[in-house]
């Protein structure tokens, strides 16, 4: 506990980085700009919300996880919770032999696999339990699994105080945060266009006059480095789980740090950076062979000369295969409580029986 | 060969024999009395430890160690009772001996960390204490307690104080006693001394400003603006009371902290910690830019400062001008080979330089930095 304390203290930058960078980005809470946005960029304006960046978080009464699961139920060790749905109202009980504490859900964060913040006695808590489609139930929040609650309200779920609060909203939503200051009554659920590109309001009214000076910056101009931060301030830059002195198997849900501690990336390469992969504007592809040609940018020994071959600056290329390179060089890794299986981004030759490289 | 003369070499032949069969026995018998007598030496040195008869002890374990300077025991119990008799020179050499022969043994690291406070090796001393809680030597909180305040004290000593003030954020649970909150208040007022250096006249003063940080870490935050207003009352004004009122406030209140930062500056012009806590604020919002000329500033009063060369090259760097910045971060690594957070500075900015095999070294000397003081990344 005096360690995580520590931790707290000496990472106090971290989170207020984090929160720069969120702040710098929802500083000015005017909701609603999504729809403006699609009368010029239709196609990624409309995609954009059905991505699990734009469903990060639901309100009551729009959660499909809870609608399709009315009733979940967990017992861990003395404690049963329960997560119940009717209508467009979601609670979340725990009990013990002798009482219970119900408590109603405001604030769904995940997509698919799914936390509740709780509010009890003027505390928030992150759930103890959290939904699983892999179990398409409920288990212990991934990291959650160790608390050792002494009674009934500890049981509800890991206490989070301020600045911790101020980064779950401030990733899973848009428009919490204003100044640094959580602002729940102008929170809207998931990530916006707003989230990222900052100075979108003004932009959209600069555009109505045919003034395209304010124009908010070209974001895939960043180097790779400052993407790997920019999409680090929630996804987990290299810097922010080093400062933080995290380890182990749970680090690799943190894709920037992973990608950063491979050989290969170089951050003034744009074929590395995160978006010469993924479009944070559409859903996720989850077809390996789609992204053998992202690795062959780089491996198909076409772009090496001799020149780059002497200066040993040219990628080498595979001698097993030319596709599903994902498959070999990025393996899927399970979560060590077996609930979630994420793709390792730390890019390497990948050798039978050796450990998750740490 | 007559009789007379047979007998009369008899005696001689006998002696002969006789001197010879002694000097086997003799040989024979030595070369069986080695481990007996090391096992009987260990035995009595045993015996005189657990009566406490501490010189006598001593000597045994010295006599054993001669027949066997490979047991690694020995050289424990040496190390461990010169430091209770308080020699503390002999205790950290026995120590050296113990670690030579197993060398991530914590409590042996702690205490020849602690023999190293007291024989002034202060930097010495601070890698034994640091290696020695990250290898687990605090396992019980007396000794948890021990280590952080020397960890901190020695911090302060050595110039590290803001190291220091996280360090002392440790005790911000306990109650708190006059000493601590001198040793608080000479890493706050920014005085590269022990309490134990300082006079008895000049206590009051950093008891007094360690009490006004300490009622901060503890949460109270009334009570330590009470006794910040008090202190900036004093005249002629305490050099760098704003500036740890500003440090204390910074985290959670930047605004007013950069007030605080000011009003040192105003105070006392020269304050380079002061630039380069006003360098930080802009740049914790990746702003590069505003943060520059608090960033020359500060080095240009004082280039031996490692923060002020630090947020030079980040400011450079984050402003776009990696290639200048890498030269500060370098000298910065320089200065202290141990800040994680130049070499975490260095690693962007190799990257951003696309100096990929620098930027890669860094990073994984970063990694092995941090790989003996890890934390769960436990929220999702």
């Amino acid at each position: 506990m005096i360690r995580r304390q520590l931790h707290i203290l000496s990472s106090l930058a971290v989170f207020v980085i984090v929160l720069a960078g969120i702040k710098s980005s929802t500083s000015a809470p005017r909701p609603k700009t999504e729809t403006a946005c699609v009368s010029c960029h239709r196609e990624r304006a409309e995609t954009q919300p059905e991505t699990p960046m734009g469903r990060a978080s639901a309100l009551p009464g729009s959660n499909p996880v809870l609608e399709q699961n009315p009733r979940l139920t967990v017992t861990k060790g003395p404690y049963t919770y329960t997560v119940e749905t009717r209508g467009n109202e979601s609670t979340y009980s725990v009990s013990d032999s002798a009482r219970t504490i119900t408590v109603p859900i405001h604030w769904n964060f995940g997509s698919g696999a799914q936390t509740w913040v709780l509010e009890h006695d003027g505390k928030r808590y992150e759930s103890a339990v959290s939904y699983y489609p892999s179990i398409r139930g409920l288990d212990f929040t991934t990291g959650d699994e160790d608390l050792k609650p002494q009674n009934l309200d500890e049981a509800i779920g890991r206490e989070i105080l301020m600045p911790e609060t101020k980064v779950c909203f401030g990733c899973h939503t848009s428009h919490s945060l204003t100044n640094g200051e959580l602002t729940l009554g102008s929170m809207r659920p998931g990530v916006t266009c707003e989230h990222c590109h900052a100075g979108t309001m003004e932009h959209v009214s600069d555009a109505a006059s045919g003034d395209f000076s304010s124009t908010p910056p070209d974001l895939r101009k960043l180097t790779s480095e400052d993407i790997s931060n920019f999409c680090g301030q929630c996804h987990r830059s290299w810097e922010t789980v080093v400062r933080n002195h995290w380890r182990g198997r749970l680090t690799v849900r943190f894709q920037p740090y992973r990608l950063a501690n491979s050989k290969c990336f170089d951050g003034a390469d744009p074929r590395i950076s995160c978006i010469a992969c993924h479009d944070p504007h559409v859903n996720i592809v989850r077809d390996d062979a789609t992204y053998d040609s992202k690795c062959l940018a780089c491996h198909s020994g076409a772009r090496a000369n001799a020149a780059s071959i002497l200066a040993g600056d040219h990628a080498p290329t595979c001698k097993v295969a030319k596709s599903g390179c994902v498959n070999c060089h990025m393996p899927k890794v399970k979560l060590p409580n077996g609930l979630m299986t994420f793709t390792d981004h730390e890019i390497r030759i990948v050798k039978a029986g050796e450990p998750f490289p740490d | 060969m007559s009789q007379a003369e047979y007998r009369g070499r008899t005696p001689s032949l006998l002696a002969i024999a006789t001197a010879c069969v002694f000097l086997a026995l003799c040989l024979s018998a030595l070369g069986q009395a080695n481990p007996a007598s090391f096992s009987d030496t260990v035995a009595n040195a045993n015996a005189a430890r657990e009566v406490n008869d501490i010189p006598h002890a001593i000597d045994l374990y010295q006599q054993a160690l001669k027949l066997n300077s490979q047991w690694a025991d020995g050289w424990w119990f040496i190390g461990s009772l010169e430091y209770g008799a308080g020699d503390y020179a002999k205790a950290e050499e026995a120590l050296s001996r113990y670690l030579e022969l197993n060398q991530n043994a914590a409590p042996a690291l702690a205490i020849r960390g602690l023999c190293e406070f007291e024989t002034g090796e202060y930097p010495k001393s601070l890698k034994d204490i640091q290696q020695a809680l990250a290898l687990g030597a605090a396992n019980q909180s007396k000794n948890e307690k021990i280590l952080r305040y020397h960890e901190a004290m020695l911090e302060t000593r050595l110039g590290r104080f803001e190291d220091a003030l996280r360090s002392y954020g440790f005790f911000a649970h306990d109650e708190g006693n006059p000493e601590l909150m001198v040793a608080v208040g000479l890493a706050g007022l920014r005085t590269p001394l022990l309490p134990r250096e300082l006079k008895d006249d000049q206590k009051e003063l950093f008891g007094s400003a360690g009490k006004a940080a300490f009622d901060f870490m503890r949460g109270d935050k009334d009570g330590a603006h009470g006794e910040f207003e008090k202190m900036f009352a004093r005249t002629p004004p305490v050099a760098n009371a704003h500036f740890l009122y500003g440090f204390l406030l910074y985290g959670t209140e930047p605004g007013e902290a950069a007030t605080e930062f000011k009003r040192e500056l105003e105070e006392n012009p020269k304050n380079a910690a002061a630039e380069v806590m006003l360098a930080w604020i802009p740049l914790l919002d990746n702003d590069g830019s505003d943060a520059l000329p608090y960033a020359k500033k500060a080095v240009e009063v004082d280039p031996s400062l490692p923060s002020a060369q630090l947020v030079l090259g980040r400011a450079l760097t984050e402003s776009g001008d990696a290639r200048d910045g890498v030269e500060h971060l370098q000298k910065t690594a320089q200065m202290q080979p141990d800040n994680l957070e130049a070499h975490i500075a260095l690693a962007k900015a190799y990257s951003k330089l696309g100096q990929k095999d620098d930027a890669r070294r860094e990073r994984m000397l970063c990694l092995e930095m941090t790989k003996n003081d890890t934390a769960p990344a436990t929220h999702p």
